[in-house]
């Protein structure tokens, strides 16, 4: 009889130990760029708003690879489990000075790589006046110089990543 | 009327010991908090009109930008680092490839990795070079590059979002500043301006760079450096939603090459062994139970890869 209670009571704590190590955290921050908040827990349901990097959610449950959150200022909707984290995240301040907004990029998300047109009709950024002097110092070929201007110009916009991720089914796209 | 001409002796004693006791205040919070140091200069002579305080202000921010390191330079700075490096890095590996849609899906991968990274508030450039050997870097501020060799041998898109995840590791941590934190031309210098890139400051500064191309094109960088770059992009690529077995995969791959490939200036030559980084990485899949289920998108990347 002991036997079978000291069975029980480690059958027990043995069960609690698993149920907790798979409870959901109950805070959680968002940890990526372009996360948003949507509607049910599926990418296809409408997008309730768009929540910046770092915000402190509350977690009210868990569904597949989908948490239903509750925002600071009390709007609840389900975030893609990719986009957040356990541990507390810094709050972002921007993108730097030649971020990734400009949106140049041609079609990559569409079923057919396609030409990209754009580039020779847009005005070339060029290197930074200390890189200038530096190549200027080094005698750096003008190829070179040209080539990085090139680099340096290419922008990818969020919302050209995000179409890129929906058409590979990659992350909260994911059937 | 005349004014005065020259002071009393006792009266510039008085003022130096007047001046000595203002920066009394400072110089102690300087060695706890350099920022609010600077902040109590302007309290103590709002108007930059003492001479003497002006010209302590000037060494104690001189110091401050040694006591702060290549770590703690502002990222206009870094990203001039970086540029010169990336002119370097075209000279040693080769022009970008021509294909400008694979430049642009390969831009594409690393950008939506660099979203769930520790470091998204800076751009990121990725540029594909057209080069025979296994190799891929990151320059210090975001530029990225990934020769032609190492893309073509790859075969899933899986297997570059975790490389460039690597490499936007590296840039997160600053693992290249870290390197060359101890070069001369950082004594003195916070910020970099074209002031400082002429005459014996320009030598320091090319100085600089050939140190920064010895690490990252022929020594490596320190082995924990790697291994730490290799965890974090992993999981920037399982956060994306890739499969972050996939770098695992590239480094199979990898050994599979080791015997015949060319070793010098690439991924053979500048990261730790093989076998040793597999291992750690097989050891780090343990957080990722689940990593089967995610994307690895094989035709969308063939597509791409045919055009090189």
């Amino acid at each position: 009889m002991k036997i079978k209670c000291i069975l029980a009571l480690f059958g027990f704590l043995f069960i609690s130990t698993a149920v907790a190590a798979n409870q959901p955290p109950s805070t959680i921050w968002v940890a990526s760029d372009n996360a948003k908040l949507k509607a049910d827990w599926k990418s296809s349901s409408a997008t309730l708003a768009e929540v910046s990097k770092g915000t402190v959610l509350s977690v009210l449950a868990y569904q597949e690879k989908w948490y239903q959150v509750k925002l600071p200022n009390g709007k609840t909707g389900w975030i893609y489990r990719g986009k957040v984290s356990e541990t507390e995240v810094q709050k972002t301040q921007g993108k730097e000075e030649g971020g990734s907004v400009g949106g140049l990029l041609g079609d990559l998300s569409g079923s057919n790589i396609r030409a990209d047109n754009t580039d020779s009709s847009r005005s070339i950024r060029g290197l930074s006046p200390e890189a200038t002097e530096y190549a200027k110092q080094n005698g750096t070929p003008q190829v070179y110089r040209n080539e990085l201007d090139k680099v340096i110009d290419r922008k990818v916009s969020p919302t050209e990543i995000d179409q890129f991720l929906k058409q590979g089914k990659i992350g909260e796209y994911q059937e | 009327m005349i004014k005065k001409q020259f002071t009393h002796p006792d009266d510039e004693i008085n003022r130096t010991r007047r001046n000595l006791l203002k920066l009394a205040g400072p110089f102690t919070l300087f060695m706890a908090c350099p920022a609010y140091a600077l902040d109590l200069f302007k309290m103590i002579d709002p108007d930059e009109k003492s001479k003497d305080i002006q010209r302590a202000k000037t060494i104690f921010e001189g110091v401050g930008s040694i006591a702060t390191s290549a770590t703690d330079l502002d990222y206009k700075s870094e990203f001039a680092i970086g540029e010169s490096l990336a002119l370097e890095g075209f000279q040693r590996y080769g022009l970008p490839s021509k294909n400008q849609l694979v430049q642009k899906y390969v831009n594409t991968v690393g950008n939506a990795v660099v979203q769930n990274s520790m470091r998204s508030d800076i751009p990121y450039y990725f540029v594909v070079v057209e080069n025979n050997i296994y190799n891929a870097f990151a320059c210090p501020g975001g530029i990225i590059f990934v020769s032609s060799a190492l893309l073509k041998s790859m075969n899933n898109e899986a297997e570059l979002a975790c490389v460039l995840a690597h490499e936007v590791a590296h840039v997160g941590h600053k693992h290249a500043l870290q390197a060359i934190k101890r070069a001369k031309f950082f004594e003195g210098v916070g910020k970099i301006s074209t002031a400082n890139m002429k005459g014996e400051e320009g030598k320091k500064f090319q100085n600089m760079i050939g140190d920064l191309q010895t690490v990252l094109f022929d020594h490596g960088l320190d082995q924990d450096m790697e291994f730490e770059a290799d965890l974090s992009g992993m999981s920037f690529a399982y956060q994306t939603g890739y499969n972050p077995e996939g770098f695992i995969r590239v480094l199979d791959m990898l050994k599979q090459k080791e015997a015949t490939a060319v070793k010098e200036g690439s991924w053979f030559s500048t990261h730790p062994p093989l076998t040793d980084r597999i291992q750690k990485c097989n050891e780090g899949m343990g957080k990722y139970p689940d990593a089967a289920s995610l994307a690895v998108v094989s035709n969308r990347f063939v597509e791409y890869r045919k055009l090189l």
